[in-house]
């Protein structure tokens, strides 16, 4: 698990925990399956739920517009949240 | 008026869309593939009132973008083929998430009827929706139907009628997406209008300026269109001068913002969301902890209903075929076209029987799948077991397959059909043969108690399953980094709300697949089984007096004289000639030329193996159980032999009706004859290091008998 030490206020989706609740600010352009992802809903400003890791690692769920997906952790890499950790300066 | 009309379903994977085509097509139905893909065509007709109606069921997509094979086929069949009305399936209870389609498909101006599926769902989820808001939105009427009842399709049917009465004046949608946008895509439009395509004119050019403002790959390679690109990268420069998008997805962006005001609008929540049932039921079920032994129990579950229930059914039909054997054999005097009545008897009544024998596993093993499809298990499965299948270079979809694998290879291919990576699917399907199917049980059966001892019998049993399953996940392994290397399709797969599947369905999907099943045994299998006899029979030899003599004095030394006669006829017949033709390329695995003949034989079908055994022994009727067989077997090979031939078994060509199935699933004969000559080089290849080196180590190279 990546640390959320540094609080940067975007992270990637990859290193959230279940259970995190946060806003979508951006896919890294050009990415494998950017496209895809934004036609699946995960564009900016659509709120986003982690529900699940697959028992094996790898696959991540989450909830978007009410549906639930699964996706590889390589690929959550590319989509970049807010970070739903107060940051304190 | 006009009498006939072609109509598409759209919607999103699991919108419900499948059960409207069911229930609107009933059983007129083709099923087929497209060409060049492996995507399932399907359509139907069906009368409303005095009106001619194709219905085309396009594969279920989230959007009309070309980043899939599925989508790139939606795209053609819209645009390309002349389709005179668009039902658009949604599911109300994600309106926001199905609208984005729709979104796409009034940019193609082809009247459409909005359908608003599972209504119910969405009242009880606390949904309400200001349709004729929403009508005028969209330019399209709508109705609201409720999943699978009859009452839902009676409305749909009759919105259908209205909506084909006026196609000529259907609404103009009211999509907007926002000022600077809609000026930059305008641009873009003129520029395709002044090129005047003449192969799209009957889509509005704005419909094509999106998708190449989005570099949509199926647009971008049509020719025509490429005196536009200088435009479009103008307009992206222009736009992104004025507003922070990304290049590859601003697009999608627009639209998911045009859909939230407009729902914004149009559609209300009277409750608080809330965790749903669903939800709950997967905390459970794809437990970090729990979720794998739960995903084994219910396998074991599958298989058990298959196997074991299925089985009484299968002892009805076997009695049916030796009644129906009989029976012709006793109202059919031999003196009357003794060739045909035995080709009848002994070559299409035993050959296809045995294969409609398997109906019942066929139709119980389907059952199964379609309930663990329609309840929504199915992508939980896949979630469990991906991590596992992924070291191998599958994927979690693989699994359940690959396990059917096991029981008959020709319904686990067709089950690989949930898995939407191309490239997963035909390693899936190229690997499959490698499980040992049900059919090569009967050879190991009679094999192994005849060669190993009682202690060692369970473990060589298990010692050949487990060499096929290392042999299929190698095989896979090797494939993901030579044949099908790089980065494969993008994976993201929904996990559907649980649903209680409904009997009707189940049954449905059940004989829609036996459908295909039985066609196979009245075709493929009725044709190798007729040439199998043929070639087990031919040229029949005829014995001489001085013949006769020489086995007289052989049956002396306590041999059966009819079996020894038995066994000289078929050595003489086309099998025994091509056994003793091919029997240098074998020996060095360790074959004589019956075991040549009967590996050949085990082409049309495993199982033929040890029939083809039983008759080159002379034995007669064999079977697994048959002592006497094992004790001649045992006379004349060698444990190391034994082995050997099991292994050649297991890894080589699979039955022809195996290599049919890859043939029409993979569409290509080119894939079906790399897999069977591959099987065949690491079949002969492994058999040979064994043989050659238990020969050189002195292991098992004793006759036993």
């Amino acid at each position: 698990m990546q640390t959320m030490s540094t609080c940067d206020p975007a992270i990637p989706l990859a290193a959230l925990p279940i259970g995190a609740k946060t806003t979508i600010i951006g896919i890294t352009p050009n990415s494998r399956g950017s496209k895809k992802f934004a036609d699946a809903g995960i564009v900016p400003g659509n709120e986003l739920f982690i529900e699940a890791h697959a028992p094996f690692g790898g696959l991540i769920r989450i909830k978007i517009l009410d549906t639930s997906m699964a996706l590889h952790r390589e690929d959550a890499k590319n989509i970049i949240v807010r970070n739903p950790e107060v940051c304190h300066a | 008026m006009r009498k006939k009309f072609r109509i598409a379903l759209a919607g999103n994977p699991n919108c419900g869309k499948t059960c409207i085509f069911n229930s609107l097509t009933g059983a007129r139905q083709h099923v087929g593939n497209y060409p060049g893909v492996t995507v399932e065509s399907k359509s139907g007709t069906f009368m409303l009132n005095d009106l001619e109606i194709e219905l085309i069921d396009l594969p279920g997509v989230y959007s009309l973008s070309s980043s899939s094979p599925e989508e790139a086929v939606v795209f053609r069949e819209l645009t390309k083929t002349g389709i005179d009305l668009i039902i658009n399936v949604i599911d109300s209870t994600i309106p926001q998430r199905s609208l984005y389609m729709t979104t796409q498909l009034a940019e193609l101006h082809i009247p459409m009827l909005l359908t608003f599926n599972m209504s119910d769902d969405a009242r009880k989820k606390g949904l309400q929706f200001d349709i004729p808001k929403l009508e005028k939105y969209f330019g399209s009427p709508i109705v609201q139907t409720v999943g699978n009842t009859a009452g839902g399709v009676k409305a749909l049917k009759d919105k259908l009628l209205d909506a084909l009465a006026g196609l000529d004046d259907h609404g103009v949608p009211m999509l907007s997406y926002g000022k600077d946008f809609d000026e930059a895509i305008q641009e873009v439009a003129n520029k395709i209008d002044s090129l005047n395509i003449a192969e799209y004119q009957h889509i509005p050019s704005r419909f094509f300026a999106i998708k190449l403002m989005e570099k949509d790959s199926c647009v971008m390679q049509i020719k025509a269109f490429q005196p536009a690109w200088d435009e479009v990268e103008n307009q992206i420069r222009h736009l992104r001068e004025m507003h922070a998008i990304e290049a590859d997805t601003f697009m999608a962006d627009r639209r998911y913002a045009m859909l939230a005001g407009a729902c914004r609008d149009t559609i209300s929540s009277t409750r608080e969301k809330r965790r749903e049932i669903s939800d709950k039921i997967d905390l459970v079920m794809t437990n970090k902890f729990l979720g794998f032994p739960l995903f084994l129990a219910i396998m074991y579950g599958a298989f058990w209903f298959t196997f074991v229930c299925a089985a009484p059914f299968m002892g009805y039909i076997e009695e049916f075929f030796s009644w129906l054997g009989n029976l012709i054999g006793s109202w059919w005097n031999p003196v009357h076209l003794p060739y045909l009545r035995s080709l009848i008897i002994d070559g299409i009544i035993a050959g296809v029987g045995g294969v409609i024998v398997f109906m019942p596993n066929i139709l119980f093993l389907f059952f199964v799948i379609a309930i663990l499809e329609e309840s929504g298990y199915m992508s939980r499965a896949a979630f469990v077991m991906d991590g596992v299948m992924r070291r191998f270079g599958l994927q979690g979809k693989s699994f359940v397959p690959l396990v059917l694998g096991f029981g008959c290879t020709v319904p686990a291919i067709m089950a690989t059909r949930t898995i939407e990576s191309e490239r997963d699917r035909k390693i899936t399907i190229m690997v499959l043969p490698l499980m040992s199917c049900g059919a090569r049980l009967p050879i190991y059966a009679l094999l192994i108690p005849a060669f190993f001892a009682q202690k060692y019998q369970a473990f060589t049993m298990w010692l050949i399953y487990i060499i096929g399953v290392i042999a299929a996940l190698t095989g896979a392994r090797l494939m993901k980094s030579t044949i099908f290397k790089g980065d494969g399709e993008v994976y993201l797969m929904e996990l559907p709300p649980y649903r209680m599947p409904t009997l009707k369905s189940l049954l449905f999907h059940m004989w829609d697949r036996g459908k295909m099943y039985l066609h196979k045994a009245g075709t493929i299998i009725l044709f190798t089984s007729i040439l199998l006899y043929v070639c087990n029979t031919y040229p029949e030899k005829k014995f001489t007096p001085a013949d006769e003599v020489r086995i007289e004095a052989e049956a002396l030394s306590g041999q059966n004289a009819e079996n020894i006669r038995k066994a000289e006829a078929m050595e003489y017949t086309i099998s025994g000639r091509v056994g003793k033709f091919l029997e240098p390329v074998f020996k060095p695995i360790g074959f004589d030329w019956q075991v040549t003949t009967a590996a050949i034989g085990a082409l049309s079908a495993k199982e033929v193996f040890v029939a083809q055994m039983g008759i080159l022994y002379s034995e007669g009727e064999a079977n697994e159980e048959s002592d006497g067989l094992r004790q001649r077997l045992r006379e004349n090979y060698t444990p190391l032999q034994a082995f050997c031939i099991m292994l050649f078994c297991l890894l080589s060509i699979p039955c022809l009706a195996t290599l049919a199935i890859i043939r029409k699933e993979l569409n290509s004969w080119k894939m079906a004859f790399i897999e069977a000559g591959g099987l065949f080089a690491l079949a002969y290849i492994s058999t040979f290091i064994v043989y050659q080196l238990g020969t050189l180590l002195k292991i098992g190279v004793d006759k036993l008998g």
